[in-house]
């Protein structure tokens, strides 16, 4: 099987549904000219003419305007600069993306897909650096995958663009240069599927995005020192698969959450939560969460470094829960 | 870095005597080896190492004796610089002693809790399905906390085989029973001398007066030890000491439910058969019915045991320490006896067996306080006047 970028996978997927249907177009900041800030889009030039083009950087312009496309039949695919600005034009997704089947009654469809970078890269500081997938979940109407790898991203993004309700991706970036074995048959990721990136019996680690690969990290680790981990990615925070965490968590007894948005309120506390609510008879141990400190992201490296959870924290807590 | 103290095995023990390292200073260990061999006053342990690394530095020598809770060997990683210790530290008090925790050896037996059982809701899950007590339980997590793991071990210990047999836990008192006898077992030298009695007047005269043979015996044999009084005693072994008591309380050994208990029975030189009769009737009953008071079952000075209503003629009675010797009587049966100018004669008789520690007394005087009683016994007359007389003494 072939081996090729997360971004990579992420253009090819994006460009085989344009190719399908004739409705899908796909715009933002320096997407066309630029091929987008992370190459997804390098593939696209001199294809799909007046379906991809550059905006002004303009928020609250780019969401109201892909909401207005998708009312009137068109599936709009609206680049986010990074994450952090999507509160910059939150009203047209909170209040009216996120509401609208429902105040229709489910009369309207909305074909929508909101997608850009999120997560830390290098010293990017306190206002280029956050993940905030967490408002989407708590929010509720409109679908939130965070794929780790171009296998992933390929498949969901797909099953994205033939969703009737909306969608927002949150990518990681230091996840688009990342390599991933992706078939050339066209494949399917459906959501709220969890993946099990690997088994394991003594501790379960529920995981999505860049921490996914932290956390591998930390499995490999600890399977040195006799400890079985199983690391579950959930690739999709809604609808997330609650069954599957559930079952494992009943096989070892034992549940870590681990994500790189802050650990306070962050969304590790809803599936600690509801594993509690659900399957509190089969926790041998308190659940712990893995996750940022409460602070916003430093400049330096070292200091962010420091705020920012890797795998040692991973272990950390595998080991704390095993104690 | 771990901390190796002196661990404490039973209630009284204040020191331990370290026997044999069985690692070198600089050597590796891994959790659950064997690390040192330690004996206080009862027994010899083998303690095993809580943790793995490397054996930093022994502080305790071998051949040396040793506080309860005193640091005396450190565990670390290899190359670990160890913070100051101040060498063979004492404990600040002994009751401050580490808790059970920080003494492996003690982690295998599950001690009596008090308050509020921890478990995880797996454990309780795995208990309440399987219908297992908690509280029998070891909890290894934190705070003692017990885990899904700690089932599996209790579950492993009690189903083991299960068809072929079971394993009991012992109760707090068949534990006394235990220690007390083992204790016993460990520092008297007991002998045992026996006699056969005739009990023939004996008998007689306890059913007129209504009393059991228990209560005559306790009667009969406080005259006795007023004499001999060498018997009614305590031995100290550790100061080497006897204590000869002026007052005789004698203990009764009774069967009941859930073992062996020996009520006491104070001044019985002092009172009359009924009086006896009666504090034996209602202590027995009390011991029987598990609502003795503490006081009642403390302060013997002297013990008897009485098979007599079951098959058992002759047996070696185990001392009640810290006693010096204990009466056993078998029970009374019919036998042809020679009696004067060799006539054949039908009379009723039964051993008496007297257990005494040879380190105090000798088997003459054991001879002679056998002798005394059973001529007592044979001849109730002997103590002088009218039965009616003494028995209202």
């Amino acid at each position: 099987m072939r081996e090729i970028t997360f971004a990579e996978a992420l253009g090819e997927a994006i460009s085989e549904e344009m190719g399908k249907n004739p409705t899908i177009f796909t715009y933002g900041e320096d997407v066309a000219k630029q091929g987008g800030i992370f190459g997804a889009y390098k593939s696209f030039s001199g294809k799909f003419s007046g379906r991809i083009f550059d905006t002004p950087i303009s928020e609250e312009v780019i969401y109201g305007s892909a909401l207005g496309a998708a009312l009137v039949g068109m599936r709009p695919i609206a680049e986010f600069h990074f994450a952090d600005f999507l509160f910059t034009g939150i009203q047209s997704i909170t209040l009216q993306i996120e509401k609208i089947r429902y105040m229709t009654g489910g009369q309207g469809k909305l074909h929508l897909l909101l997608r850009g970078p999120d997560g830390i890269s290098n010293s990017a500081a306190a206002q280029h650096s956050e993940s905030i997938e967490t408002i989407f979940m708590h929010t509720p109407g409109i679908k939130v995958i965070i794929p780790s790898t171009p296998y992933d991203i390929k498949g969901l993004i797909k099953t994205a663009l033939r969703e009737d309700d909306p969608v927002i991706c949150f990518e990681h970036k230091m996840l688009y240069k990342t390599k991933g074995f992706v078939p050339e048959k066209e494949y399917l990721i459906p959501f709220g599927v969890a993946d099990i990136k690997k088994e394991g019996n003594d501790v379960t680690v529920v995981t999505m995005s860049r921490m996914v690969h932290e956390s591998l990290k930390a499995a490999e680790e600890l399977e040195h020192e006799g400890i079985s981990v199983e690391v579950i990615d959930l690739r999709t925070l809604v609808p997330w698969d609650k069954n599957q965490v559930i079952e494992s968590v009943k096989k070892t007894g034992r549940l870590v959450v681990a994500h790189e948005t802050w650990k306070r309120a962050g969304w590790g506390a809803e599936i600690a939560s509801v594993v509690q609510e659900e399957a509190f008879d089969y926790l041998d141990a308190p659940v712990i969460r893995v996750g940022a400190k409460n602070v916003p992201m430093p400049f330096a490296s070292t200091l962010q470094d420091f705020v920012t959870p890797n795998y040692k924290d991973v272990i950390n807590a595998v080991k704390k829960v095993l104690r | 870095m771990y901390e190796i103290k002196m661990p404490r095995f039973g209630l009284n023990m204040e020191c331990g005597f370290i026997e044999k390292w069985f690692k070198k200073e600089g050597e590796k260990i891994k959790e659950g080896e064997p690390l040192f061999e330690v004996s206080s006053e009862k027994i010899t342990n083998e303690v095993v190492s809580p943790a793995s690394g490397v054996l930093l530095k022994i502080i305790g020598q071998e051949k040396e004796e040793i506080k309860v809770g005193t640091v005396i060997a450190i565990i670390g990683e290899e190359g670990e610089k160890i913070k100051e210790i101040k060498e063979k530290e004492e404990p600040g008090k002994i009751d401050e002693i580490p808790e059970r925790e920080e003494i492996p050896s003690m982690k295998v037996a599950p001690l009596e809790r008090e308050g509020r059982i921890k478990a995880s809701p797996l454990a309780k899950k795995m208990a309440r399905e399987k219908n297992l007590d908690l509280s029998q339980m070891t909890g290894t997590g934190p705070a003692g906390r017990i885990e899904k793991k700690d089932v599996l071990i209790y579950l492993s210990s009690v189903s083991e085989n299960k068809a072929d047999f079971k394993i009991e836990k012992l109760s707090g008192l068949r534990r006394t029973i235990a220690e007390r006898l083992s204790k016993s077992f460990h520092t008297a030298v007991t002998l045992t001398n026996t006699t056969e009695v005739d009990f023939t007047e004996f008998k007689k005269l306890m059913k007129e007066n209504k009393v059991s043979i228990t209560s005559g015996l306790v009667f009969f044999l406080s005259k006795v030890l007023r004499e001999l009084n060498q018997f009614n005693a305590h031995f100290n072994h550790d100061k080497k000491e006897v204590i000869i008591y002026n007052n005789i309380h004698i203990g009764i050994a009774v069967d009941t439910e859930k073992g062996l208990m020996v009520p006491v029975i104070r001044n019985t030189d002092k009172l009359n058969l009924e009086t006896i009769n009666d504090q034996i009737k209602k202590i027995a009953d009390e011991a029987r019915k598990g609502v003795i008071s503490e006081n009642d079952i403390k302060g013997s000075t002297f013990t008897l045991t009485n098979l007599g209503m079951m098959r058992t003629e002759i047996f070696t009675p185990v001392i009640n320490p810290p006693e010096v010797a204990i009466l056993g009587i078998g029970r009374i049966i019919k036998k042809p006896v020679i009696v004067d100018e060799d006539k054949i004669s039908i009379r009723e008789l039964a051993y008496l067996s007297l257990s005494y520690d040879h380190q105090i007394i000798d088997g003459a005087d054991a001879a002679k306080f056998l002798e005394k009683l059973a001529r007592l016994i044979e001849n109730p007359a002997l103590l002088g006047g009218e039965r009616k007389k003494f028995i209202d003494l």
